[in-house]
């Protein structure tokens, strides 16, 4: 699977992406493979799980924000989603978000084994 | 390579607008307590903070707060990177002095533009900051000059030793600092300070229309003299407010109201107009009591010198004219202060270093000049270090500068060579070379010359010969490119190297020129092994 195809496989914007790492598809395709060694996600589902919701909100603050720019971009919907319920108050659908997400990253983290080697 | 602080949480966020930002040096933090830290540790050398907003321990909005109350955001710009656009926070933000927004998600482009702009504006900026504090330095030590030659031409004439004005000037402006501090009465700020110090140097200018005789008649003056002595104050306020120009500068009239009234009474038997409290200016009531000091603890044509304990005794029992009682309370508390300039005299530098100081802290103070402050503060610092540095290890070092053709000493170097601490015009100084000989000084002066841009480290060795002939020490410098012994020397000689580093200072823009030269001494470990049993302690105490 090349890049390309790994973005349109997870319903994202590929050519949105990698504009914003300057055209530069090796850099893109550096930090996309970068994203499974990340702790945030982790964080977010054992502070949630720990009903630490104030480390739960900034991690999926983060993660909203890493997304973002890695064009993850369904995985920021689900993510910014889960950071509005838990910003000041946990919303009663909270933990229905968080699975949300946890689908969303299971979805990217299956389809990056995939993914070819840069030539 | 100019420096980048990334602040973020997430290190792939660093990680990412790190590779964005090719061409920069990139520090990191990790949350707000790190980034203050960072900035503190490495100051102006930062050009530029990205600064996330949400993290842990310490936001990015309260870092910002701390950064600006130490007045490090005046010439250090700040862009936050967030995704959080309410319009509360965005506000707060700008009132804490963040210079730029970029928005999640960042863009490559955007953020290498951004970067370079702002960094380009604010040094820029602060180029034209330096310029303008060189001008003002230069322009303000040209006409403090000139009113010191003029105030001088009238002490000679009066046959004084030409350190009545200068005491005066002192004195004035410690009793001013002093009053500042007991009352805000006076409203006066730190640059009021220096125009009255420097508008004192006049007080006396109208004896020049007094007669010689009169002026300087050894003995009692008769009570027609005596009338004609005390025109003096009108006489040279008449002079000021005849001026056919700068009349309406500050310094005019300050002179003016200190010629005029600076021997009126606080009780109102004073002259010429016999005012009476605060209806003396400030500036004159100051200046009063400062002539009066330097008149009691200064010999005269009709008197001897009186202590400083019995000069202060007299003026606080009320002997010598009555005074505001705030301005006694100032002279009783700065004693040691008056003292010491009274003993000492202030020389050159340690004027313009409190002068700087000053200054530094009037920046600190005002919001217009708001970009040289940190500057200053980290010259400030530098300056500490260095002295604290030098106090630990002991070391020697020199700094010469072809602009102002000043050559300074640090403290322990001045100390131990027994030279002063600043030496004006040092080729033409008879001192340094009765210390170092004039040969070692030429010697030295034209490797120096050899010096260029490209290779500016000069790197020399001092050999230091003391000769022990029945009894008498002489002492002689040799300079050398190598630590081995050279030449022959006469019997009874100790010696001992040093290594002399010089770091030739040149102009930014082409052509470069020369414009100075620092350097430091340190003794040469591998000349202890060589000169073994040369007895080291001894002639380490000399340099």
């Amino acid at each position: 699977m090349t890049l390309k195809e790994f973005y349109e496989g997870i319903g994202s914007d590929y050519n949105a992406a990698l504009m914003r790492m300057g055209n530069n598809e090796k850099m893109l395709d550096k930090f996309v493979r970068k994203f499974p060694n990340d702790k945030t996600c982790e964080q977010l589902f054992s502070s949630f799980k720990d009903e630490d919701y104030t480390l739960a909100f900034r991690m999926a603050h983060t993660l909203k924000g890493l997304c973002s720019n890695l064009g993850l971009d369904k995985l920021q919907q689900a993510s910014s989603e889960l950071t509005e319920a838990l910003r000041n108050q946990v919303a009663a659908n909270a933990g229905e978000l968080l699975e949300i997400v946890r689908a969303e990253y299971d979805k990217v983290i299956s389809s990056l084994e995939k993914l070819d080697v840069l030539a | 390579m100019e420096k980048i602080l990334i602040v973020d949480d997430s290190q792939m966020n660093r990680e990412i607008l790190a590779d964005m930002l090719e061409g920069y040096e990139i520090l990191e933090a990790e949350n707000g307590k790190d980034a203050v830290a960072m900035v503190r540790e490495h100051g102006a050398e930062i050009s530029l903070i990205l600064l996330d907003m949400i993290m842990p321990e310490m936001d990015g909005l309260e870092a910002m707060e701390i950064m600006g109350k130490n007045g490090w955001l005046t010439d250090l710009p700040v862009i936050m990177i967030s995704s959080e656009d309410s319009p509360e926070l965005t506000h707060m933000a700008y009132e804490l002095g963040v210079t730029e927004f970029i928005r999640r998600p960042f863009d490559a482009l955007v953020v290498q533009k951004r970067c370079r702009n702002i960094i380009a504006l604010y040094s820029k900026q602060k180029k034209l900051m330096d310029l303008f504090a060189d001008q003002f330095y230069e322009k303000e030590k040209n006409s403090r000059m000139m009113i010191d030659i003029l105030a001088h031409i009238v002490e000679f004439r009066n046959n004084e030793c030409g350190m009545h004005v200068i005491n005066v000037q002192n004195y004035t402006e410690i009793l001013l600092r002093k009053l500042v501090t007991i009352t805000d009465k006076y409203q006066l700020s730190e640059s009021d300070i220096g125009l009255i110090a420097n508008a004192s140097a006049l007080h006396d200018i109208g004896k020049i229309s007094i007669p010689d005789e009169i002026l300087n008649k050894p003995g009692r003056l008769t009570d027609e003299e005596f009338k004609i002595m005390k025109g003096h104050s009108a006489a040279g306020a008449q002079m000021l407010s005849d001026l056919p120009f700068h009349s309406e500068e500050p310094i005019v009239k300050l002179s003016y109201a200190i010629a005029r009234w600076h021997h009126e009474r606080w009780d109102g038997r004073g002259y010429p107009d016999g005012l009476k409290g605060d209806d003396i200016p400030i500036a004159a009531q100051v200046v009063s009591l400062a002539d009066v000091y330097d008149a009691l603890t200064a010999d005269r044509v009709y008197k001897k010198a009186f202590s400083h304990e019995t000069a202060v005794e007299m003026i606080l029992k009320g002997e010598c004219g009555t005074f505001n009682p705030l301005l006694l309370q100032c002279l009783e508390t700065s004693q040691d202060e008056i003292r010491a300039v009274k003993e000492k005299g202030s020389g050159l530098s340690a004027k313009g270093e409190s002068e700087i100081k000053a200054f530094a802290r009037e920046l600190l103070k005002s919001d217009a000049l708001y970009s040289s402050d940190r500057l200053l503060h980290l010259l400030e610092y530098e300056k500490m270090k260095n002295r604290f540095f030098e106090g630990i290890t002991g070391g020697c070092s020199f700094e010469y500068s072809v602009s102002t053709r000043i050559l300074s000493f640090s403290k322990n170097a001045a100390a131990a060579v027994g030279l002063p601490e600043t030496i004006m015009d040092p080729s033409s100084d008879p001192r340094l070379s009765s210390v170092f000989g004039s040969a070692s000084i030429k010697d030295l002066v034209a490797r120096l010359r050899g010096a260029s841009p490209e290779e500016p480290v000069v790197q020399l060795y001092l050999h230091q010969l003391v000769t022990t002939n029945c009894g008498v020490v002489e002492q002689s410098f040799r300079i050398s490119e190598a630590p081995e012994v050279m030449g022959n020397y006469p019997p009874n000689t100790k010696r001992c190297v040093y290594r002399l580093i010089c770091l030739t200072t040149w102009t930014l823009e082409e052509p470069q020129r020369y414009t100075g030269v620092i350097g430091k001494l340190i003794p040469n470990e591998s000349a202890y092994g060589i000169m073994k049993g040369v007895d080291i302690i001894d002639l380490k105490g000399v340099l």
